[in-house]
């Protein structure tokens, strides 16, 4: 090749964070759907959910069953402490372990880039699997007369509760380079979070203070940090509130921070 | 282009590598030798960008490697030791991600090119899992050219690879030279001797060497052993060697006789020569045992190490001999 060629080449090469996100991201996505575990957790958890669905219409058949429809996203975020870090765990710490961060590392790419590349594949995947669970709203809608507004609020909740649970659990990933401490460690940080309720009431249970105001506020700021007081209470009713979307999308830009940062002190420490 | 000033990294306690220079220059394939954990590895991962150096600067395709990190990167086509690969992608599918990260232009017909240029046309659609570990060296190889770097920086290509494979490689390596600034890490020297035009070499971090390979046999030669074979019965030319005032010791190897001067910068080839044809023995063979990577290690070495280390380095050297005979051998048995 002529030294002329060489340079056209060179200068036609051109690199931008978004086509690279989108490198990543299909290949991630790819991934999924080729890859044994995410059709084994599909396979279980539209399995489980078919079965709760079908004895709950079945039994509620003399009443409107319309309600039946939020059990089933609500019962997935709820089984996304162990769903998610699952889904998760192979992102970072595998390409720790086969040494092809190495590779990633030297391209013209920031981490930030393959970082949201990944994440937003796991998130997709988790999309497709929430979308999957609509065929029961079609069903309902077939059958009876849901509440679509609620629905919006119920399937919108659900999905940004999954995209932080999601970014949660990746952080453990780039933590550790072995897949199952990172399933573990996202687990037990996912489900603390989802336990916060419960920890709010153990709050204002105690009577540290004399003010019992104080203790009060402290239970509700312990309530206001869970994953479930933006949910539960709020969009699975229906009620869609800008801050508990700003709390979702705030944890998910948190994670993926973090991760980032942990990524490059990789370099520092490798 | 690839500029070395005053290079340190430190592994908290441990200083991998300690204030080293060299340039590397376009057109030439410049070898990096240096036994394991010498910081041949810590070096490159700090020019790819992979890894900030502890203090210096290194300047890569005219680019500082910590400050401009990513025009370096662009430049820059780095094989890894350890060929990372994802095992479950195609050899093309593998080069194609590649090429859509690096944003090059025509990644399909670039990856059939690489792969092309790398003899694995054939294999193209394989799953990188079901390759051997000659092929998949050669992938790593291709996505380090994929996008015409003008530095390329391979670390140990050759190792564990069959005889006919180091050859291709280093084929390829050589034909890389004219259009790129190739630094090689490799622990053969033979290897290195064949295909770079400039060594480094490196042991304990710090350079202990440079200079093209002839530069650097003839300089550690004349410290050398020297080989005798004769036709005569080996026990009579043993006594009559041994009896020579400039040699220090005489033993029996499978090649011949090996003489080992007492003083290095006396040779004492003209006085073995005299006692030879004193004694009118018919002579087959009379010259420098060839220098191996090992000996220059030890050479080199010596002045800096203790005698614990040089004791660690000695079983090391041994296992490293045992390795570097066996690829000898093969080498040989090839070129037939």
């Amino acid at each position: 090749m002529s030294s002329e060629t060489v340079q056209e080449v060179r200068q036609a090469s051109s690199t931008s964070a978004l086509g690279q996100i989108w490198a990543v991201y299909k290949r991630e996505l790819g991934l999924y759907f080729r890859s044994p575990v995410a059709y084994a957790v599909a396979f279980a958890l539209l399995l489980l959910f078919g079965l709760i669905f079908t004895s709950n219409v079945s039994q509620m058949n003399q009443r409107a069953p319309a309600d039946n429809l939020n059990f089933i996203p609500s019962l997935l975020t709820f089984l996304l402490f162990l769903v998610g870090p699952l889904l998760t765990m192979r992102l970072l710490a595998e390409e720790t372990r086969e040494g092809t961060l190495e590779v990633l590392m030297t391209l013209p790419m920031s981490e930030s880039t393959f970082i949201i590349g990944k994440f937003l594949a796991v998130w997709t995947y988790y999309t497709v699997v929430l979308a999957l669970t609509l065929v029961y709203y079609l069903i309902l809608n077939a059958i009876g007369i849901p509440d679509h507004g609620r629905a919006v609020g119920v399937y919108l909740g659900a999905w940004l509760y999954g995209g932080a649970v999601l970014a949660i659990s990746m952080v453990w990933s780039a933590v550790t380079e072995d897949q199952i401490v990172a399933a573990f460690l996202g687990a037990a940080t996912v489900l603390i979070l989802y336990l916060a309720d419960l920890a709010a009431q153990f709050v204002s249970s105690l009577s540290f203070s004399e003010n019992p105001q104080l203790t009060e506020n402290l239970a509700n700021a312990v309530r206001e940090l869970g994953l479930t007081a933006h949910y539960n209470s709020t969009m699975f009713v229906g009620v869609i509130r800008a801050e508990d979307i700003l709390y979702f999308v705030f944890l998910i830009i948190a994670a993926l921070f973090i991760t980032t940062r942990i990524v490059e002190t990789r370099r520092w420490r490798a | 282009m690839i500029e070395v000033q005053n290079l340190v990294k430190k592994y908290g306690e441990v200083t991998a590598v300690k204030g080293i220079s060299f340039v590397a220059k376009t057109g030439q394939v410049t070898g990096f030798l240096g036994p394991n954990g010498a910081g041949k590895t810590t070096t490159m991962r700090m020019l790819t960008g992979f890894m900030p150096p502890t203090a210096g600067k290194a300047i890569v395709a005219g680019y500082d490697v910590f400050e401009q990190s990513m025009e370096v990167r662009k430049r820059v086509g780095y094989l890894p030791e350890s060929v990372p690969l994802y095992r479950d992608m195609t050899a093309r599918g593998y080069l194609q991600y590649m090429g859509e990260i690096r944003g090059v232009n025509g990644t399909r017909q670039k990856a059939a090119e690489v792969l092309e240029r790398v003899g694995l046309t054939s294999r193209a659609n394989s799953r990188i899992r079901t390759l051997s570990k000659g092929m998949r060296q050669r992938v790593g190889l291709a996505q380090a050219l994929l996008h015409d770097p003008e530095v390329l920086i391979l670390d140990e290509p050759t190792i564990g690879l069959d005889p006919i494979q180091v050859l291709e490689i280093r084929d390829v390596v050589r034909q890389l030279r004219e259009a790129h600034t190739v630094l090689f890490s490799t622990h053969i020297l033979s290897e290195a001797e064949q295909v770079c035009d400039n060594l480094v070499i490196i042991n304990q971090g710090t350079i202990v060497a440079e200079g093209s390979p002839a530069q650097l046999r003839a300089e550690l030669e004349r410290g050398g052993r020297i080989l005798v074979r004769t036709e005569a019965p080996t026990e009579t030319v043993m006594e009559a060697l041994r009896s020579i005032p400039t040699v220090a010791h005489v033993e029996q190897t499978v090649e011949g006789i090996v003489v080992t001067p007492r003083d290095v910068s006396v040779d004492p080839r003209p006085q073995i020569a005299q006692v030879i044809v004193q004694n009118n023995w018919r002579l087959i063979e009379l010259r420098p045992l060839a220098v191996n990577l090992e000996e220059i290690f030890l050479e080199l070495t010596r002045q800096t190490a203790t005698p614990e280390e040089e004791e660690e380095k000695v079983k090391h050297i041994a296992d490293e001999n045992a390795v570097s005979v066996i690829s000898e051998t093969e080498e040989g048995s090839t070129h037939e």
